[in-house]
């Protein structure tokens, strides 16, 4: 006899324990299999965009330590960048300063893998691998707050430099940490990377084609497990990248275990990117000597009246910034992150635009789980990494 | 430079070791064992000594222990009270226009010798997102942020807006960050 059934809709999320991040989706299921997944995002939605019309360019950095607040200093200088390329003073900054930014950007990305990595498998159930993970990035954000003096919230980066030099032991402290965070590494890979369990979960689910990926308009980890040899670092080197020797992890399927290894590997070659780079750290000032872009230090604020008066300029009229508009791209651990600013001339951001990688890759959530069973959702949703702070902006 | 894209390990070989799965129950459960059984003998340890460093997990027993906090620590803004025991600030209105939630707000006066002060100064912890922007802006290091990150919050958020009074801390006891900021931050040699 025919059992006569109906798709049963089933409301996933906005605020799912097993979802990390603000996000609904609307499923059609037909018993344990998803018919129709929607995706519905916008539950973080803070106005970001319209935010930095609101203020001057200066004004902008703590707001995008909001955006993907795992890694905000990648935020930073991406949008320092966008504003420099502006200006027009891309090749002026100095040395150091763009060596320090190259290796705050890596370790904000280790800190962003072990999240994603370490939360993923809480909600696969692997409690302990969270753990171990959960304390590699406390020591990485220990190395992160010494620096600019928070976790998160880092507010870094300036316009033509950086709000402060690296302080005292910065090296050695990264060398202590280093080996730590490599036996948690090698722990959390013995524990996961050949369990069956896992295997089950990870493998052949969430799968997408090179193809999709790249038409949803794909980036990073989740790119580059589809088998696409594409890294902003190595297709259009910024900072410090084409000085530096490291290797970029390649997956096959795009399955959700290619991420997963792919998200791993990367954490090596950040840190050996960062090893590479505290070696030969160059001297000399960290901010650029161009009192109308940075402001001058204290004591010549105090000493001469120039730059009192361009300090009081930059603060309440903001950097003067040339009508035009700029993208700078970057690598995000997640993808693609990108400032498009148009200034019209003057001390405020006329429109920002970000691009944010976890919107393009959420918007494939539906096809990536089409088809497959309830339980495939969860290390899929998992591995794009969505962060509402940045997707819904 | 060397180095390029490098196709990731997927196609492990399972060894019937590993997938009768039984006897990688038991090393998985050898490692966390390696974790639990010196954590517990480390914290028995500090137990019994007293001595919080012996232990080997990194979590502490707040608020018993506190955390170091480095010198770059950002907490609350403060304003900094001169040897003389007034206020350093000329209200200046650098630091209202620098912060970017706008959560200062000052009234200004001169005092009899013709030097300027706040005569009000009202910083809204409420709103406050701690970025450190008003110590940057400041020409006469007259607020910084303190390492004072406790005992902020309140269930009333009218309480957490801070007066002059509630602002202004000795200087002697802000000379750390005092000396951390010219020393790193606004330092002659990092421009
Ligand atoms: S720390 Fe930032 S938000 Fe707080 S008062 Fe200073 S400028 Fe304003
Ligand atoms: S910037 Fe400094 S001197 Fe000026 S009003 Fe603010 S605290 Fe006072």
């Amino acid at each position: 006899m025919d059992l006569h059934t109906e798709p049963l809709v089933l409301n996933m999320g906005p605020s799912h324990p097993a979802t990390h991040g603000t996000v609904r989706f609307l499923l059609k299921m037909d018993g344990e299999k998803v018919l129709h997944c929607e995706t519905e995002i916008g539950y973080l939605h803070r106005g970001f965009e319209k935010q930095c019309e609101a203020g001057t360019w200066t004004q902008v950095f703590p707001y995008t330590d909001r955006l993907n607040y795992n890694s905000a200093i990648q935020n930073n200088v991406a949008y320092a960048l966008a504003v420099e390329k502006l200006l027009g003073i891309t090749g002026q900054i100095p040395e150091r300063s763009t060596a320090i930014r190259t290796i705050m950007c890596e370790l904000s990305r280790m800190a962003d893998h072990y999240t994603n990595l370490g939360a993923s498998m809480l909600e696969l159930g692997a409690l302990t691998a969270f753990l171990y993970f959960v304390e590699a990035r406390e020591l990485t954000w220990d190395i992160i707050e010494s620096v600019c003096g928070a976790r998160l919230t880092s507010n870094y980066v300036r316009v033509g430099g950086l709000s402060t030099d690296l302080p005292e032991g910065f090296a050695a402290h990264v060398k202590e940490v280093f080996p730590v965070n490599r036996v948690f590494w090698s722990e959390f890979d013995k524990l996961l990377t050949k369990n069956r369990i896992f295997l089950d979960r990870m493998r052949d689910t969430g799968g997408i084609s090179e193809e999709n990926a790249i038409a949803y308009g794909f980036t990073g980890p989740c790119l580059r497990a589809c088998g696409v040899e594409y890294d902003v670092r190595k297709a259009n080197p910024y900072l410090l990248y084409d000085q530096v020797d490291f290797d970029i992890p390649v997956g096959f399927t795009g399955d959700n275990f290619d991420r997963y290894l792919v998200r791993m590997e990367e954490i090596n070659q950040s840190m050996r990117i960062i090893e590479q780079l505290i070696d030969k750290m160059p001297g000399g000032p960290v901010n650029i000597d161009n009192p109308a872009v940075r402001n001058p230090s204290k004591e010549a604020v105090k000493g001469r009246m120039e730059s009192m008066i361009f300090h009081f300029k930059n603060t309440i009229e903001g950097i003067q910034v040339p009508a035009g508009e700029a993208y700078v791209p970057t690598e995000g651990s997640n993808g693609e992150v990108g400032f498009y600013l148009v200034s019209s001339g003057g001390g405020k951001p006329l429109k920002c635009r970000v691009r944010p990688p976890c919107f393009a890759l959420t918007q494939a959530m539906g096809e990536m789980v089409q088809g497959a069973f309830l339980s495939d959702i969860i290390p899929t949703f998992d591995m794009i990494n969505l962060i509402g702070g940045e997707c819904d902006r | 430079m060397a180095g390029n894209y490098k196709k990731v390990n997927r196609t492990l070989k399972m060894t019937l070791w590993e997938r009768v799965y039984v006897f990688e129950i038991i090393r998985g459960v050898l490692l966390t064992a390696s974790h639990f059984f010196p954590n517990l003998w480390g914290a028995a340890r500090s137990y019994l000594s007293g001595d919080p460093s012996i232990r080997k997990i990194k979590t502490i027993y707040y608020p018993e222990e506190v955390p170091p906090i480095p010198e770059a620590y950002r907490g609350r803004p403060v304003l900094v009270r001169g040897a003389d025991g007034k206020e350093k600030c000329v209200a200046c209105g650098l630091c209202e226009v620098a912060c970017p939630p706008k959560c200062i707000s000052i009234v200004g006066a001169m005092r009899e010798d013709g030097t300027r002060y706040p005569e009000t100064y009202t910083l809204n912890g409420a709103v406050c997102i701690f970025c450190g922007l008003c110590e940057e802006a400041c020409p006469e290091e007259a607020i910084v942020m303190s390492y004072d990150y406790q005992n902020l919050c309140e269930y009333d958020r009218s309480l957490m807006v801070y007066d002059k009074e509630a602002l202004l801390i000795p200087e002697e006891k802000l000379s750390k960050r005092l000396e951390y900021i010219r020393r790193r931050m606004y330092n002659k040699c990092n421009y």
